[in-house]
């Protein structure tokens, strides 16, 4: 029986984060295939539903993936995504749940090497703490 | 209505066949619900594939397309193009990404790679039948005016360039300096407040003592640097010092400045409140050429804490000093001062030497400029961000290094942040090539992906109109919220933090977005 | 406006978890605006708790809903089915709704999700301060439009006391001088003469101390005839 692999979902601005993965892609940069990014037009999008839903659905870890905050495409969009992932954390918290589970992170378009760290990162803390309820930690 | 899914596998040449067995995926697709089409292309991108795909999807009536491929800004322009042709409509036309999302970042793990692909293309399928068709609109723009903040370097180079493509320059300059520049040009003028969205904006502006109301299409800010309020401590013990933009103006009306000149890196050496900018080396060395070729009896210093000339200004180095200009390095353990009872004489050690100098000067230059104090009042005005350094910032480094994040709203010049002459006139013609290919266009293309209020939903609580930097939404007739249209750039900030969930983006709604992260996650890979 | 703010999840999470079938209904009015219990705060409390519930593996009903004004019986009659349907009604509207819907089905549970905490103005986006505490006898015609009771900490009419330093209240060296502020807002509106005039001792009958307090409006009361077949509204 195969064991579980790990399951994190992605919410990346369809600028400068997606376009950071598309270039570490390119690059050639390899990555663990536990991610599932869904593009949304700007992370000023992202609501803590989507954050907490996925986590409903069986994400061991969620990440939030926007522009730099100096130079969002659409001025405070990946603050304002910030705030909403910051807020969910602090109610996993409160109900238990370690809050590493829930990330956001910045980057440039033309940097290659942020998207495989921040897939990195969360694969390991996605392994280390195992599924919610349980299930096999790696 | 039920939709009519054409699903598009394209090989991306090799790539896609080398790791994953494409036939497993057209099987899953055409087994779907759906879906009426399903074919294979070796390279959408190259485009002859286009005419085949589009013919069938005519032929089965199709209404959206799933397309597996690479990156959808590659993509979809032609893409999108074609499918017109076939009257699928552009919002319903889904780009999904094997290529750089699992083809070429699991190159080692073919059957997860798999997995992965027919999770892709489940959820992808799953978030197209949730999808509305969605029309663009165009609203007229009721003038051609392109108004330019300042008529300095920068802004004349945005009024030539403006002017070329055929818009109407409207030049506000608030000093009352005399100008050659096309267009309407009026002195003593500020710019008060703004009101409207790119390519019908309302301007409120004062030219003189007259208040008037002017109609724009674009906007080009070009106020420049702040030339008149040096304040840090050698601005403070020299009251007649200049920054260097000035001097250059005085000596290019033929008046020979007072000797010895002096021209220091920045009046705040410390650089407590001002940093050293980079370009001031260009025009420093250039402007002490033009003093020594003028005036060679003049006594000329240039006083600096890191001697950087970009490029050939390299030779400029050279050729000054040739020419007897002198160079006194300096750190910070050797700051230039001058007392203020005595402002006559800097001192400065002299990094070379080691030893204190102290220049005798009749003219103090300052090379760097302090942001200009006008740039909070048109960040006002017209509600666009400022930059940390007291700038007007930008729309994007990459993509926009003339625009605001507001469209029809351009920058150029030293009005981002301090740039030598020469740079701002490029960025200048920028920018009024940009507001002139705006205004050419005539028309403003609004709609697509907006957001919208359900109002009976709407609480009204202002949050969205405090958080939306477009000014999009606003409080309409009914009291409650309605989002103008023209000014909504689609980024689902108001949607995301509305209390009361009354806005919806179209095509990126709740539903949409958590029903494609759950068939993903759905996947077992 | 009201203004409350959600109870810690650890406490909602503990009130909740003896209950099969929960029911969570928020409020489209003044909690919705001071971001504390609309419907999307609504969404996020439920899929929390079921993420908890996943965690604990734990198996319970949860769904959330919204009402336009939850204080008011006819819109909570609009969700009767749903109050009834369930064990535990859990309310993100402010108190007073939550006693609402405990007033009109009261051998049904009804748990309050928030702390209703005060009248409060939102200072800026995100931050909501109090400035009437409804002692039911207005004076701030004569404190420059500041109010003394909400924004004093002892409440005094004839301030300031003693320990005021620097514009600053001696109880929070964070908070204003209420009565500073008041001397400032008179002496800008050249009334500083009521600074000087002495008000009598607060008759605090018509506050929350001379007990609950009910307002009637003898013209909009119905008569029996007007209230028939209008249920809600008995």
């Amino acid at each position: 029986m195969a064991e579980r692999k790990p399951k994190i979902v992605g919410f990346c601005c369809e600028r400068h984060g997606m376009d950071a993965a598309v270039l570490s892609a390119r690059s050639g940069k390899q990555t663990d295939a536990s991610v599932r990014l869904v593009q949304v037009p700007c992370t000023g999008r992202v609501d803590g539903i989507h954050l907490l839903k996925a986590f409903e659905d069986g994400a061991d870890a969620v990440f939030v993936l926007g522009c730099l905050e100096k130079n969002c495409y659409y001025d405070t969009g990946s603050i304002e995504g910030r705030k909403r992932v910051n807020y969910v954390k602090q109610m996993l918290t409160e109900v238990g749940i370690e809050n590493e589970r829930l990330e956001m992170f910045n980057a440039a378009s033309t940097n290659a090497w942020a998207y495989p760290e921040i897939v990195s990162k969360m694969v390991q803390v996605a392994k280390k703490l195992g599924p919610i309820g349980g299930g096999e930690k790696q | 209505m039920k939709a009519k899914i054409q699903v598009v596998l394209c090989k991306c040449c090799t790539e896609v066949p080398a790791l994953l067995d494409i036939e497993k995926l057209r099987k899953l697709a055409s087994e779907s619900n759906n879906v009426l089409s399903v074919r294979t292309a070796d390279a959408m991108c190259d485009g002859k594939e286009l005419a085949a795909v589009v013919d069938e999807a005519k032929a089965k009536e199709i209404d959206r397309a799933v397309v597996l491929a690479c990156h959808k800004k590659d993509i979809s322009p032609g893409l999108l193009k074609a499918y017109k042709r076939a009257r699928v409509n552009e919002f319903l036309v889904d780009v999904v990404n094997i290529r750089e999302e699992v083809v070429l970042t699991h190159v080692n793990e073919p059957e997860r790679a798999q997995a992965k692909a027919e999770a892709k293309l489940k959820a992808a399928l799953a978030r197209s039948v949730l999808l509305s068709p969605l029309e663009k609109q165009t609203e007229e723009m009721k003038t051609k005016n392109v108004v330019i903040v300042g008529a300095g370097v920068s802004g004349q180079a945005a009024a030539h360039e403006a002017a070329k493509a055929g818009a109407h320059t409207v030049l506000l300059e608030k000093t009352g300096k005399s100008l050659k520049v096309p267009g309407v040009i009026l002195t003593h003028a500020q710019l008060l407040g703004a009101s409207g969205y790119g390519g019908n904006f309302q301007l409120r502006i004062k030219a003189g003592e007259k208040i008037e109301e002017l109609g724009a299409a674009a906007v080009v800010i070009a106020t420049g640097g702040g030339w008149t309020t040096l304040k840090a401590p050698l601005a403070k013990a020299v009251k007649d010092a200049l920054p260097l933009y000035k001097f250059y103006e005085q000596m290019q009306t033929g008046v020979a400045p007072r000797g010895p000149v002096v021209i220091v890196d920045t009046p705040d050496p410390s650089g407590k409140t001002m940093k050293v900018q980079d370009y001031a080396w260009d025009d420093s060395l250039e402007t002490a050429i033009d003093l020594k070729k003028k005036s060679p009896d003049i006594q000329v210093y240039v006083v600096f804490q890191e001697m950087r000339a970009s490029g050939l200004s390299e030779l400029a180095y050279k050729q000054a000093a040739d020419m007897g200009v002198k160079f006194v390095r300096y750190d910070k353990s050797g700051m230039p001062k001058v007392d203020p009872k005595n402002p006559t004489v800097l001192s400065v050690r002299d990094f070379a030497q080691g030893e204190i100098l102290n220049l005798k000067f009749g003219t103090l230059v300052f090379a760097s400029i302090p942001p200009n104090q006008d740039n909070k009042v048109i960040a006002d005005a017209l509600r666009i961000p400022m930059s940390v350094d007291g700038g007007i910032r930008r729309g994007s480094i990459q993509r926009w290094p003339v625009s605001t994040p507001k469209p029809g709203i351009f920058v150029c010049g030293s009005a981002l942040f301090p740039k030598s002459r020469a740079v701002a006139k490029e960025e200048g013609a920028a920018a009024g090539a940009m507001a002139g290919e705006f205004v050419r266009r005539g028309v403003i293309d609004y709609g697509g992906v907006v957001a919208q209020v359900t109002q009976e939903k709407c609480s009204a609580c202002l949050t969205c109109i405090r958080t939306c930097p477009y000014e999009a939404p606003f409080i309409g007739t009914a009291s409650k919220a309605e989002i103008k249209i023209q000014a909504c750039q689609g980024c689902g900030m108001c949607v995301g933090i509305c209390p009361s969930k009354a806005i919806e983006l179209h095509n990126h709604t709740d539903d949409q977005i958590m029903e494609e992260s759950r068939v993903l996650l759905g996947g077992d890979f | 406006m009201i203004v409350a703010k959600r109870k810690p999840l650890g406490e909602i999470v503990e009130m909740t978890a003896p209950y099969k079938k929960v029911t969570v209904i928020g409020c489209r009015s003044c909690v919705a605006i001071c971001l504390a219990g609309g419907e999307k705060e609504v969404k996020m409390l439920v899929s929390a708790l079921k993420v908890r519930n996943k965690k604990e593996g734990r198996k319970q009903d949860l769904e959330g809903l919204v009402v336009e004004r939850q204080c008011e019986k006819e819109w909570v009659k609009e969700v009767e089915d749903k109050i009834l349907g369930s064990d535990l009604v859990l309310s993100m509207a402010c108190s007073l709704g939550a006693q609402t819907i405990g007033d009109m089905y009261p051998e049904r549970l009804c748990f309050p999700a928030l702390n209703t905490g005060m009248f409060g103005v939102p200072e800026e986006q995100g931050v909501w301060s109090e400035k009437c505490v409804g002692c039911g006898n207005c004076v701030i015609h004569t404190t420059g439009g500041i109010c003394p009771i909400a924004r004093c900490a002892k409440s005094m009419l004839n301030g300031p006391c003693g320990g005021s330093a620097n514009r600053k209240c001696e109880v929070n060296l964070e908070v204003d001088c209420a009565w500073a502020a008041i001397y400032d807002r008179l002496k800008l509106q050249n009334r500083l003469d009521l600074i000087e005039k002495v008000t009598p001792a607060k008759d605090w009958s018509t506050s929350h101390s001379g007990g609950r307090r009910v307002y009637v409006r003898e013209d909009a009361k119905l008569t029996p005839h007007q209230k028939k077949g209008k249920e809600a509204v008995q």
